[in-house]
């Protein structure tokens, strides 16, 4: 019951207050001056356009190279096989904020190294490149919505029915033939499925609209959302940013959840067991291992050694980079790790993150078994509940959390900013266990039911056991996403209440960007140590 | 007093009535609850052993009251001290073989070396002395089987249920289980509830049989009277091979009676008469076509004497089926390779069908 009323209240105050005006702590009447004020912006439907554009062009091109890959892995005989499987995951683990940073690094229009080299070498002065456009914005997220679409696709080109494509040759399509009428139209609803998610994250994201996108005018809902609080301080203005968001989210997700119902009636898997026909490519699988290589190359290596050289250098502009590795210097780490606010995030992101996972885990295990195993009263509704903050962006659930509790002792302190994380990954965790608790088989229970056990039993001895697998994967998955987490902390965080991710994103807004260099590797360290760890004690998949 | 008392149990699922008005008393012994699936029979076993709520009725077992709805009483399925073998046996993939047959023990807080003790007994019951470190997944179909069924002897309840417990397995080692299972369950000397679709089975390992189907029990009896004198004509067509006929009677005397048959060109023939059968009455005839002699001639002074064509002959290895055609009706005849062989080719040669009365049960028309 608590937990449903803390998921539900931010949902709700955010709505409540998108109807008022005023500062907070002051009484208000209940208008719809906010409204008024988003539809009267004359840049609203630039910004409706912008956000529609950024989060589709995202998702078309994370989800398109992202099924390319899959389709690489799985159906070609591309060398080093082992090798390649893996490449397409690895950007996951490092946080958004720091690859925007490393791409702002990149391709700023008069300092970024691309076009400093253009211009120092070629004498070409014009921008060719530019960190705050559309184009850059869409290139940053789009590579970070790859994973998921070759998430997505793998499973669907590994466990494709060969008899699907067999029947195909036989009443005569070759092998190209077969491939575009057979094997990628019934990729289709998986694909569909991975383009609406990444277009729902696209909506949701903070770091690169905020950090791309506004310093070059192009402004979405998300950054205007946070506009209003950091600039203008305006809760009505920001709340009615919101609900347009909402509005967005909550369609884009009906539209996931079509998506995948359209899926289930395209089943290609059959039960059967049997190998996946590799197709040999002749000349082609070294351009396919290449194109790999070239994704793992972007999405990764070059980001993380622009990075490592900023945050080895005394100061960043391009004459000290290309200096590099003459002008070492550890001077940035020596600095950051002197800084009380980084110090107290790090310590501060470190054990939320590790209370946050496992008191979302356990909360969400107990919460899918009383859904899914027992009879108590209205426990489909905390079903409903439990998942609704899903719908909604990051950066709403934290604006609503911080209406709730302005002026309350919970204000400013880590128990706010620990709700507000509690709020946004509750529903990983809960979907986490349902499923895992739906594919346990309910005789399991029922068995040790009848032979003596109370639910009590039942819960420790069985279902507890058999959830560990599941359980380590959550437990880990929420502590890294929640260690690098921006969007939620963000409008937390107070002198005193720091949190890691948000101050290297604050590093980065007033223009130290090798100190948020040298703080996003200390990051990144970490985050690579955890992962290792977690790989060899619990032997875990990262496969979400 | 009997082990077990149902009492007026029904149970609806949105639009299916899966058990309607269901009373019945159970001594001793192994009972079969039998019938095609969704018939309500499973959930006829999970509302005894409480993992189903029924929505009225109540249930005793060993005379103890468990559910009753009008007084609110419903006895958790932990408590109710029974044994619980299960379709696809829900052994614990975690736990070796010792374990899963430990767990209720433990439960009970019984000492290490008694629990110890009684395991070991217990598998070697069951023929599974040298396994009990696998785990389930490295075990056959069989012992899986065996493993689950020790799992509930060991706690020695007086009533052990049971979930069609072979249809898992495959037919020849679901003959050979069917028998040992009856063998163990009463050298164990407890009763048994045991749910099945398969008519063979309830027969070879049951004292007494339930026929249910939609909810409703249509005959409780021993097998043997269940398969000689089936109560209505679903008891009929769902046991063993037989023709269904509709007819007339025409006359009674004593405890035989004449009926007439328009199915097979308004042939009489004579049959046991059923309990209150009346002449005029309408009526199904049941002929059990295993128990029927085929011939190319009439034999002298027989009654119950069918004439048809044979329209073809199926070869089945021990048995053959004739498909013989009378009248407007078609038969299919079953015969051992032991019978004298019939020299009539399907075509257009008479065949003799000689029927016994013992071969054929009236069901009276309500």
């Amino acid at each position: 019951m608590i937990a449903a009323s803390v998921l539900v209240a931010p949902i709700l105050i955010v709505v409540f207050r998108s109807f008022t005006t005023g500062r907070l702590g002051v009484s208000v009447g209940f208008n719809i001056e906010g409204y008024l004020r988003v539809f009267s912006d004359p840049q609203i439907l630039s910004m409706l356009n912008n956000s529609l554009v950024y989060a589709a062009g995202s998702a078309a091109l994370g989800t398109g190279l992202g099924a390319m890959l899959a389709w690489i892995v799985a159906r070609t005989n591309t060398p080093g096989k082992t090798l390649v499987e893996l490449m397409p995951l690895y950007p996951i683990l490092m946080p958004p904020i720091m690859k925007n940073i490393a791409w702002i690094l990149l391709l700023a229009p008069k300092s970024g190294v691309l076009n400093s080299f253009l211009r120092e070498s070629w004498g070409i002065e014009a921008h060719v490149f530019n960190a705050f456009s559309m184009g850059a914005m869409i290139w940053v997220f789009g590579l970070a919505c790859v994973p998921l679409g070759y998430l997505f696709l793998l499973p669907v080109f590994l466990s494709f029915d060969p008899s699907l494509e067999e029947s195909a040759y036989i009443a005569g399509s070759r092998p190209m033939h077969t491939m575009s009428r057979i094997t990628f139209p019934l990729a289709i609803p998986a694909f569909l499925s991975a383009f609406v998610l990444n277009f729902l994250r696209g909506l949701r994201s903070f770091e690169t609209p905020v950090l791309q996108g506004s310093p070059g005018g192009i402004h979405v809902f998300v950054a205007k959302v946070y506009d209003a609080m950091s600039v203008d301080f305006n809760p009505g203005l920001a709340t009615a940013y919101s609900s347009v968001l909402i509005f967005l989210s909550i369609v884009s997700l009906l539209f996931y959840i079509r998506a995948t119902r359209f899926s289930e009636r395209y089943a290609t898997i059959t039960g059967k067991g049997y190998r996946v026909k590799i197709i040999d490519i002749g000349k082609w699988k070294y351009v396919t291992f290449v194109a790999v290589f070239a994704y793992f190359l972007v999405g990764i290596v070059i980001p993380f050694v622009v990075l490592i050289v900023v945050s080895l250098i005394p100061y960043y502009d391009y004459e000290t980079f290309m200096k590099f590795p003459a002008n070492i210097d550890l001077s940035n780490y020596v600095r950051v790790l002197n800084h009380p606010s980084f110090l107290s995030g790090l310590y501060n992101s470190l054990t939320l993150s590790v209370l946050i996972a496992l008191i979302t885990v356990l909360t969400g295990i107990i919460m899918a078994f009383t859904i899914y195993r027992t009879k108590v009263f209205g426990s489909k509704v905390f079903e409903v509940v439990g998942t609704m903050p899903l719908a909604f962006p990051p950066l709403v659930l934290s604006l609503g959390l911080v209406i709730a509790i302005i002026g309350t002792p919970l204000y400013n302190t880590l128990w706010g900013l620990g709700i507000g994380l509690f709020v946004a990954y509750f529903p990983y965790a809960l979907r986490n266990a349902s499923g895992a608790i739906v594919n346990i088989h309910k005789e399991l229970d029922e068995a040790a039911w009848v032979h003596g056990a109370r639910w009590r039993h039942v819960f420790f001895k069985v279902t507890l056991p058999l959830l560990r697998p599941t359980v380590a994967g959550a437990l880990f998955y929420i502590f890294i996403e929640s260690l690098r987490n921006v969007d939620v902390a963000v409008l937390l965080v107070a002198p005193g209440t720091e949190y890691g991710p948000v101050t290297l994103f604050e590093y980065f807004r007033v223009g130290q960007w090798a100190e948020a260099a040298a703080g996003g590797v200390i990051y990144l360290i970490i985050l690579v140590v955890a992962v290792s760890v977690a790989k060899l004690a619990f032997n875990i998949k990262f496969t979400l | 007093m009997a082990i077990l008392k149902v009492e007026r149990l029904s149970k609806t699922y949105k639009e299916l009535q899966a058990l309607d008005d269901v009373s019945f008393e159970f001594e001793k012994g192994i009972l079969s609850l039998l019938g095609p699936s969704g018939c309500g029979k499973t959930t006829l076993l999970r509302c005894i052993a409480g993992l189903e709520v029924p929505d009225e009725g109540s249930i005793y077992i060993d005379g103890k009251l468990q559910t009753c709805i009008e007084k609110s009483v419903l006895v958790p399925p932990y408590a109710r001290e029974i044994g619980f073998v299960f379709q696809n046996y829900a052994l614990w993939p975690h736990m070796t073989v010792f374990t899963n047959v430990a767990f209720g023990l433990k439960l009970r807080k019984l000492p290490d070396e008694e629990t110890k003790k009684r395991v070991r007994v217990t598998l070697d019951l069951v023929g599974l002395q040298t396994q009990e470190d696998r785990y389930p997944s490295q075990l056959s179909g069989g012992q899986q089987q065996r493993v689950a069924l020790a799992r509930s002897l060991v706690l020695e309840p007086r009533l052990i249920l049971l979930d069609e417990p072979l249809s898992n397995l495959d037919a020849k080692l679901r003959e050979e289980m069917r028998v040992e299972l009856k063998k163990l369950i009463k050298k164990v000397g407890i009763s048994a509830l045991y749910v099945t679709h398969d008519q063979e089975e309830a027969f070879v390992i049951s004292d007494t049989v339930i026929v249910m189907d939609r909810g409703k029990i249509l005959q409780y009896a021993v097998p043997d009277e269940i398969y000689n004198r089936p109560a209505d004509q679903f008891v009929a067509s769902f046991i063993g091979h037989s023709a269904l006929l509709e007819g007339k009677i025409v006359r009674v005397e004593g405890d035989t009676c004449l009926v007439s048959t328009p199915a097979l060109a308004n042939a009489t023939l004579l049959c046991p008469a059923p309990r209150g059968a009346a002449a005029g009455a309408a009526c199904k005839i049941v002929i059990r076509t295993g128990e029927v002699q085929l011939s190319s001639h009439r034999f002298e002074n027989s009654q119950n004497v069918l004439e048809g064509v044979m329209s073809s002959r199926d070869y089945r290895g021990g048995l053959t089926d004739h498909r013989i055609q009378i009248g407007s009706k078609e038969i299919v005849v079953t015969s051992h390779k032991l019978c004298p062989m019939i020299n009539v080719e399907s075509g257009e040669e008479k065949i003799f069908l000689h029927i016994d009365p013992s071969a054929m049960s009236i069901i009276l028309k309500s």
